[in-house]
């Protein structure tokens, strides 16, 4: 078999201690260091932003969402200051409006999750002795979205012009809203939210197809368990939140009344859209936090996790359980009480997954050597906040009590310790506890105790009186209250600590950045870890791993003393760059088997245009400059597509690499091998949940209104809505023809049927389109639904047709070929899923009136 | 090393399929979980909004459901206890990184999962079981 025929490894597997233990020549060391070094240096001065390192973009992202919370909490402060005392005059109503607000939408938006994916994105590949992320571009791109829409919905504070609705924008207060404050919200945000979810795609890809040979999933960090949980909690949470945006922004925009219950919509459909997103979201974001604890509490034990199993049970169960929670936000709104119980109960399930972990940490302490650390007692403060936290949410899940306490301020008390003792405090022992592996330096063991007990004692002499604050009835988000209500002193005692808070975070703060020019530099390992990340390079090289290691446990670096210093020499895999090029060992999803040298991308300018011009198409449309929008967003798809043309899935130079230790790995994979097919497969995932809470709202409509459809109402033109089915439907068809054509090298029919399959599309596009053109949508919310649905498969049709002349181009320029044809595979699935969206929606479209 | 060797092609693809298999199947009780919330909110909320009269027929429905997803449940935890294999074994932990430890592994995992999934279908039928009105 030559060179390109060849599609899978070849030569041992798993190594043995023999190959293992044969030294590496010193000269062979130094010219690999030396290839490794230069692939993957990072651009130095003004080219500095290209980089796309993920210790780079990992570091900017968490700095950036830090920069958010802080901007977050003097919001708070300014808030703490107006409700010192009774009838304060300090800030007026509107600005408190906009505080609590961006406060809210900030410390979630811009901080939690950004900071899930930074810490991610920072130390995920080091967990898996890997190089970098799987596509270290989407990363940079990510967070590039992250910044400009951050500092669009950040930037409205100056001009007085952010949303006041609260962070949830009900309407009809929020629809309603004069001025551009619920737009900037909604596209702003959306804007982040789909950053969010390109984080999602790129964090499961590395967790499931990134891991060094031999982890297998039963060994595999629980950093990564909890990843993989959460990473696919986004890709079910943020899409009903993106559809909820996509009707809010359609009403604010263009008047069809989704939330307007005078032209048969109806608000409710907005808050089960919400918070469909907006519970699982306060998982997504406690997940990960109690995950660093999964990683400190071993090292501060100094023995394995105690029940690993129960630990993945706890975070699939809990990734599952939260999902059945969104309505004990909603208790007050009317449901029948037989609905409320569903909810109640699964609120009180969801503890149980939610407390195994915490009991499994608390015996992997007892049966361990503890060596308490400054890391630890973070960890330790945050499990006592947690917990009382969890004990309001116990109570709060009991429908009665909820009905008592609804808007008080023991709502706020309980989610600020929740998401204090579930989010803040772990990820700040993280912050001490990474350190020295992200900056190679300490940070203040003096200053981190100052710090803990400054936000500790403040945190409880905030909050702690809330409850009470609550109980005797101060409605949340007042931005006063008269002196007769006697609540002053409890305000007072509440204001008092959040500058506790302030002055512990100021010392945090300065601890972080404070210069360490003098200090000298760390030792590898300083807190006797076992997990591979402690393997790191000091001083600091650009490669992740000198080579990638094969792993046989859960802590190599306890279980095997030779695995560093064989990572050293380059004894391992990939342990040079013949060729130049960055690479990362991409091995299967359960057992880690090797299976490709993945080359992934390099520092360019491109993500930086594709992200501004990405921003423009959604800041745009805030001042309705839908021109502009869309030549910014054509110019974001041109972007996109020379990105990707230019440095994905390309013909390799070289069909098989030699990866080490006797193995040989292609270098190039279509189909399920490839990292690309699986992103793609994810996205598309999330892409179908967002449908489908479209479609849900058409069918919560008709539970919820008596008059939908309205009597006498016109429907969609059956026939060309039945035209448009059949072109879609025979365009999927030749797209997946040209992709068995072109495997069976048939390049002629390939290309034809990739002619005809857009053509098609179009035609359908047309007739689609057509259907509707009779029907008024701003005159009742049925017309309006069935338009949102026609807009949404055209857009994704509009989508599906670029990739099928994308590929088209790349049959005829040579860039896809019989033997190298990822991006077909990739189209393919994507169609695959937009053939299943037109059937829905042409059912729904066309079928559904004559049903109900 | 257990029956650690070079694979071959077929070998390689019944390998995958069996794996993969595994990896969703810790998921199906949780799924069975999500499946008897979704009927049993979906079924409730439209007897209450269309036809409150029928609710004593929907409640026994979603009992009958309940016991078809406990069943399930059971049948899924079942064949996951055997794939743990703990009696032979012995083995808690699995936290070796041989073939045999993942496959016990994913098999402890499923047991685990089936049990709080039958909790959350006994907790969520309770409301069925304890309120008889729509109000």
């Amino acid at each position: 078999m030559n060179d390109t025929e060849q599609t899978g490894p070849s030569g041992p597997y798993p190594p043995t201690e023999a190959m293992l233990a044969k030294p590496v020549p010193q000269d062979e060391q130094d010219r690999t260091a030396a290839e490794l070094r230069a692939a993957w240096e990072p651009p130095k001065g003004w080219r500095y932003p290209t980089a796309v390192n993920n210790s780079e973009v990992g570091l900017w992202y968490a700095l950036t969402a830090f920069g958010f919370m802080l901007l977050a909490g003097v919001l708070a402060l300014v808030m703490r200051l107006q409700l010192m005392v009774p009838d304060n005059d300090l800030i007026s109503a509107d600005r408190f409006n906009q505080f609590f607000t961006m406060h809210g939408s900030a410390m979630m938006f811009l901080f939690a999750v950004p900071m899930f994916e930074a810490i991610a994105i920072l130390i995920l590949p080091a967990f898996l002795g890997g190089r970098d992320m799987p596509f270290p571009r989407l990363s940079a791109f990510g967070f590039w979205c992250f910044v400009i829409g951050g500092v669009f919905v950040m930037g409205s504070l100056l001009f007085d012009a952010a949303p006041t609705a609260g962070w949830f924008m009900y309407p009809p207060l929020a629809t309603q809203d004069e001025g551009p404050g619920s737009d900037i919200w909604l596209l702003g945000l959306s804007f982040i939210e789909i950053a969010s979810i390109a984080a999602a795609v790129e964090l499961i890809v590395g967790a499931l197809k990134c891991r060094p040979p031999g982890m297998r999933v039963n060994i595999m960090p629980l950093y990564a368990w909890y990843v993989l949980v959460v990473g696919g909690m986004i890709l079910f949470a943020f899409p009903p939140l993106i559809a909820g945006d996509f009707l809010f922004e359609l009403e604010r925009s263009f008047d069809w009344p989704f939330f307007d219950p005078t032209r048969g919509g109806d608000p409710m459909l907005w808050q089960h859209l919400f918070w469909i997103f907006g519970h699982p979201e306060v998982y997504i974001v406690f997940l990960p936090s109690i995950a660093i604890a999964a990683m400190v509490i071993p090292t501060v034990a100094r023995r394995p996790i105690v029940g690993y199993s129960w630990i993945v049970l706890s975070a699939v169960g809990t990734g599952f359980l939260s999902f059945g929670l969104w309505v004990h936000h909603m208790f007050t709104t009317g449901f029948p009480n037989i609905s409320l119980g569903f909810f109640s109960a699964a609120s009180e399930a969801v503890v149980i997954p939610t407390g195994i972990q915490l009991f499994a940490f608390a015996a992997t302490l007892i049966a361990g050597r503890v060596k308490m650390s400054l890391p630890m007692l973070w960890i330790a403060g945050a499990l006592a906040i947690f917990t009382a936290g969890g004990l309001t949410g116990v109570m709060l899940a009991i429908a009665p009590f909820n009905w008592q306490v609804h808007d008080t301020y023991f709502i706020v008390a309980h989610l600020h310790y929740t998401l204090f003792g579930g989010m803040v405090f772990p990820v700040i022992a993280g912050v001490y506890y990474f350190y020295p592996f992200i900056r190679k330096k300490m940070l203040s063991e003096r200053l981190g105790r100052w710090a803990f007990w400054l936000i500790f004692t403040g945190f409880n002499v905030t909050f702690l009186p809330m409850h009470l604050t609550g109980l005797l009835g101060m409605p949340r988000r007042v931005f006063t209250y008269p002196e007769a209500a006697g609540w002053g002193w409890l305000n007072m005692i509440s204001t008092l600590g959040a500058f506790v808070i302030a002055a512990g975070f100021a010392v945090f703060v300065w601890d972080l950045l404070r210069p360490k020019g003098d200090q000298k530099e760390v030792p590898r390992n300083p807190w006797d870890a076992g997990t591979l990340e402690w393997s790191h390079d000091v001083p600091a090289e650009y490669w992740g791993a000198r080579s990638i290691p094969h792993v046989t446990s859960r802590y190599p670096l306890w279980d095997d003393p030779k695995l560093v210093e064989r990572m050293d020499a380059g004894r391992y895999y990939l342990p040079g760059s013949p060729h130049g090029h960055r690479e990362t060992l991409v091995t299967s999803v359960i057992d880690a088997s090797p299976e490709l040298a993945q080359r992934v991308t390099g520092p360019t300018w491109i993500t930086l245009w594709a992200a501004g011009f990405t921003g423009g198409a959604f800041i745009f449309p805030t001042f309705h400059m839908y021109p502009s929008a869309i030549v910014s967003g054509a110019f974001a798809v041109v972007c996109i597509l020379y990105w990707l043309w230019t440095s994905t899935a390309r013909p390799p130079e070289h069909g098989m690499r030699d990866a080490g230790l006797g193995l040989s790995l292609p270098t190039y994979a279509s189909g399920p091998k490839a990292v690309g097919w699986w992103a793609v497969w994810i996205t598309m995932l999330g892409d179908a949940t967002a449908f489908a809470s479209v479609v849900f709202g058409f069918f919560f409509y008709w539970t919820a209104k008596p008059d939908f459809p309205p009597e006498g109402a016109m429907h969609a033109a059956p026939a060309p809505v039945g035209l448009a089915v059949l072109a879609l439907a025979l365009s999927w068809a030749l797209t997946l023809g040209a992709r068995h054509w072109n495997r069976a090298g048939r390049v002629g029919a390939a290309r034809a049927a990739l002619i005809a399959a857009p053509l098609l599309a179009a035609g359908g596009v047309a007739a689609l389109i057509r259907s509707v053109q009779h029907l008024e949508p701003t005159a009742h919310v049925y017309p309006a639904i069935i338009w949102a649905l026609m807009v949404w498969v055209v857009a994704h049709a509009a989508v599906g047709i670029i990739m099928q002349l994308y590929c088209l181009a790349g049959s005829l320029t040579g860039k896809l070929t019989p033997r190298f044809d990822a991006d077909l595979w990739n189209i393919t699935l994507v169609w695959h899923f937009l053939c299943l969206t037109v059937l829905v929606a042409c059912a729904v479209i066309g079928l559904a009136p004559e049903v109900l | 090393m257990t029956g650690e060797h070079q694979p071959r092609a077929d070998e390689e693809r019944r390998e995958f399929r069996e794996e993969a298999e595994s990896l969703w199947r810790i998921t199906l009780a949780p799924v069975t979980w999500v499946a008897h919330f979704v009927a049993s909110y979906g079924v409730a909320a439209v007897t209450c909004a269309k036809a409150p009269g029928l609710l004593g027929a929907a409640r026994i429905g979603l009992m009958l459901a309940t016991l078809l997803a406990l069943a399930v449940i059971a049948w899924l935890g079942w064949r996951a206890w055997r794939q743990w294999d703990y009696r032979n074994t012995g083995d808690y932990t699995n936290a070796l990184g041989q073939a045999e430890d993942r496959h016990q592994f994913l098999g402890h995992a499923a047991v685990l999962l089936a049990l709080i999934s039958a909790i959350g279908v006994v907790y969520g039928t309770l409301p069925v079981l304890l309120l008889d009105t729509c109000r």
